[in-house]
């Protein structure tokens, strides 16, 4: 069984059909990435998926499940986490404060022991604190951990945002465009990443617009144009697809004024 | 914890003198902590008290030099927290600033002994009401003394409060502690000040506080949950309803009520953020009065409100007979508040909310579940206002609507603005500087004016009413504040950096496109 699972999704702002009846399943640990142009509807895919749009047609399931009207923070529960286009970080909270938020749906801290600081609340917040931490460290952000996130330099930016995801205990990661603003290093580092978390058993689910990290990292792509899908297929297929080559460069951008 | 000790920490060495000086200043403050046990019974209606001062109205030069020394004494003392301030904005105080504090501090000095001199060998009055008959005409003397060593005690601990942000905090209550002395020697109306206004409206700042400050949500109706707060226990400790039950049952049950109602009111806001939730909440904050003033459901007794409220006794101890227990009773609730709300701060929760206040889209989609934080910031800031109004009903043994106007909302918003948004140590500080102004000095300077008029014979400013300013001030306050001071005396750190950049965020209902 898939893990996820677009059924005919559309979503509809007023006239306009951001997605419009787009199928596709990611399997798990599988790395699939999601390509178009501009304004091809693929963020707004994830906010269907993420819960942050509800959808007008069509059904999202995780694991065989509809998660099709789900609030937001109950489909990250269920193991979706996601980092966002423009970055999306806590500013002006600390490195290892955004990581812990992440740890929030999860820890068992209640209100009372919070404002008692019982023992039990101390010993998670230890606890909670040194696995942010930990993965501060993982993800190469170690000297960062007491820093303003908005102080941070901006492709660690892009990676505390991994990290904050990664705290929700995910299944199924979902990147919108994680190489945006990257140099080649930092984006080589990106795809080891990646990589990294298919093998501890993640699936990554990304939009990226840098068709060497899509083409390297990829299993499977997914092409959207104008909200619909329009190729999907491995790598060296959707590269020679003419639908997508066309959609990607237009037909004869350089003759059109010389034919009007 | 975590703040701390990943925070760069600014090291200030501390030299000999300011040991020195601390150690002989804090023994001052402590002796005047103590002197109440060892001076006997004061003199009757002798007092730090203007009243007294028109009552027994002094004639001569020695009260103007009381004045004179206030203000010396004023600079001296807030020169040393206007200096750790101004260090804390990278801005150190140039050398024009030690002169104006040099000079103060020697006026002061001159003045004091001046004063002393005239109270002891010329049995001149300076404020302090019938000369000779009791030992407490020197405390004027005394006063300044004091005065000056706390302002040693504070420029001692400067290098100790610049380096750690939380000696800013025991700073901050410093002044109050430091005032109680005076509270016990001097004048009741003092007492009556630190009670009904100073904590009761520190309590209400410091509920706001969570709901302004920590989660983000502008709220201009808080009067109305000190209003449900107030009512609830006055119905339930006065002869209205014939029920009399405990004030310290009835804080947790105020409590209980008022968080209640929070939940309640803040459930239509949730899809409201910034300039709707601020407008929705303003409704609130009207409606409540309006249904008291009504005698909604007979609960209410309308216009003239609940008289009669119980004063409260613990065995021996009879609230009525000494206020003073009811400072003692509104500080250690006030301290414990503080506590579990500092606790609340840093724990999981307190994250939710700063997360909420900062990106509401990406704390939902990183799990946190927007709807009942919300509603946990206002319950809890809404019952913090319900200890507050037991307390309230308890002290001034009437509640009417008029208690709990739109006034009550600003006063509270103002502290929290002129303090420090979501700094507790700056609501506190707000709290103090906002009702002295509002509740003590505009009300006095009346009387001192009538004085100052009197031995002038400047009848003019002998008219002026301070008390119809109260407004002016909350206007001036928060302009100054935003143009100048955006975050607040004490701003929090975050607070800071985030109102000098001028973030929006967007709410996730409007992302979902629901509202």
């Amino acid at each position: 069984m898939p893990l996820l699972e677009l059924d005919h999704v559309s979503k509809q702002f007023g006239g306009l059909l951001a997605v419009a009846n787009v199928s596709f399943s990611i399997d798990e640990r599988e790395i699939v990435s999601m390509i178009g142009p501009n304004g091809a509807g693929k963020t707004t895919a994830f906010n269907c998926v993420t819960g942050l749009f509800l959808i007008t047609r069509g059904e999202i399931r995780l694991d065989g499940h509809s998660i099709s009207g789900v609030p937001p923070h109950r489909i990250t529960t269920l193991g979706i986490a996601r980092t966002f286009q423009n970055i999306r970080l806590f500013s002006y909270m600390t490195a290892v404060d955004n990581v812990m938020v992440g740890a929030h749906w999860w820890m068992k801290e209640r209100v009372w022991d919070g404002a008692f600081t019982t023992p039990r609340s101390r010993r998670e917040e230890r606890e909670v604190e040194r696995r942010a931490l930990d993965l501060l460290d993982q993800l190469g952000l170690a000297g960062y951990a007491g820093s303003y996130a908005r102080e941070l330099p901006y492709g660690l930016q892009r990676r505390l945002e991994i990290a904050r995801a990664l705290a929700t205990r995910p299944r199924l990661l979902l990147l919108d465009e994680p190489a945006a603003g990257l140099n080649p290093q930092e984006k080589n580092e990106l795809m080891a990443l990646i990589a990294q978390l298919r093998d501890e058993g993640l699936t990554v689910f990304l939009i990226e617009h840098d068709m060497r990290v899509v083409m390297e990292i990829s299993d499977r792509i997914v092409v959207l144009d104008h909200g619909e899908k329009i190729a999907e297929g491995a790598p060296a297929q959707v590269r020679e697809n003419p639908q997508v080559i066309e959609a990607y460069l237009g037909t004869g951008a350089s003759k059109v004024m010389h034919t009007a | 914890m975590l703040r701390g000790l990943f925070r760069p920490v600014q090291r200030v060495s501390s030299t000999g003198v300011y040991t020195i000086l601390t150690v002989t200043a804090a023994a001052l403050v402590l002796l005047g902590w103590l002197l109440p046990w060892f001076v006997t019974a004061f003199s009757e209606g002798v007092g730090f008290s203007p009243q007294d001062a028109v009552s027994s109205a002094p004639t001569g030069i020695g009260t103007f030099l009381l004045y004179v020394t206030g203000v010396c004494m004023l600079i001296v003392l807030l020169s040393p927290i206007v200096e750790a301030v101004q260090r804390l904005r990278h801005r150190p105080l140039g050398v024009r600033s030690d002169a104006v504090r040099a000079i103060a501090g020697v006026v002061g000095l001159v003045l004091t002994v001046v004063v002393w001199i005239l109270v002891r060998w010329a049995n001149e009055e300076p404020l302090f009401g019938t000369l000779g008959n009791s030992p407490v005409t020197n405390s004027a003397v005394w006063l300044e003394m004091y005065a000056f060593a706390l302002a040693a005690v504070v420029y001692g601990l400067k290098p100790l409060v610049l380096s750690r942000p939380n000696a800013m905090f025991a700073a901050t209550a410093l002044p109050l502690g430091a005032l109680l002395p005076l509270m016990f020697h001097q004048a009741p109306d003092f007492v009556l000040w630190a009670t009904q206004s100073l904590a009761v409206y520190m309590l209400l700042g410091l509920g706001l506080n969570v709901v302004v400050g920590f989660a983000g949500l502008l709220d201009l109706g808080y009067a109305a949950f000190f209003a449900i707060g107030g009512y609830a226990c006055a119905s339930l400790a006065s002869p209205v309803h014939g029920v009399h039950i405990s004030l310290f049952l009835l804080i947790f049950i105020g409590a209980a009520i008022a968080a209640t109602f929070g939940a309640i009111l803040g459930a239509p806001t949730l899809r409201l953020r910034g300039d709707y939730l601020a407008i929705v909440t303003l409704g609130f904050g009207e409606i409540i009065p309006d249904l008291a003033t009504n005698n909604a459901l007979g609960l209410t007794g309308g216009p003239n409100g609940i008289s009669g409220i119980d004063t409260p006794r613990i065995g021996p101890i009879d609230f009525s007979a000494n206020p003073q227990w009811f400072f003692w009773a509104l500080i250690t609730l006030s301290v414990i508040v503080v506590i579990l709300l500092r606790n609340m701060q840093r724990a999981r929760i307190g994250r939710a909310w700063v997360a909420l206040r900062e990106d509401e889209v990406a704390a939902a989609a990183t799990g946190i579940n927007t709807t009942t934080s919300k509603l946990l910031a206002f319950a809890i800031g809404a019952s913090v206002s319900g200890l507050a109004g037991a307390f309230y009903g308890a002290i001034v043994s009437i509640v009417s609507p008029d208690d709990f106007s739109f006034a009550v909302s600003i006063a509270v918003l103002s502290i929290i603005v002129l303090g420090g948004i979501g700094n507790i140590a700056g609501v506190v500080l707000g709290a103090f500087v906002l009702t002295f102004v509002i509740f003590w000095v505009l009300p006095n300077l009346n009387q001192w004016s009538t004085t100052f008029g009197h031995n002038f014979n400047v009848p003019a400013i002998s008219g002026i009413d301070f008390t119809r300013y109260t407004f002016i001030i909350y206007g001036a306050a928060l302009i100054l504040m935003m143009l100048f001071r955006p975050a607040g005396l004490l701003p929090s750190r975050a607070r800071k950096v985030e109102l000098e950049s001028g973030i929006e965020s967007e709410s996730l209902s409007a992302v979902q496109g629901l509202s």
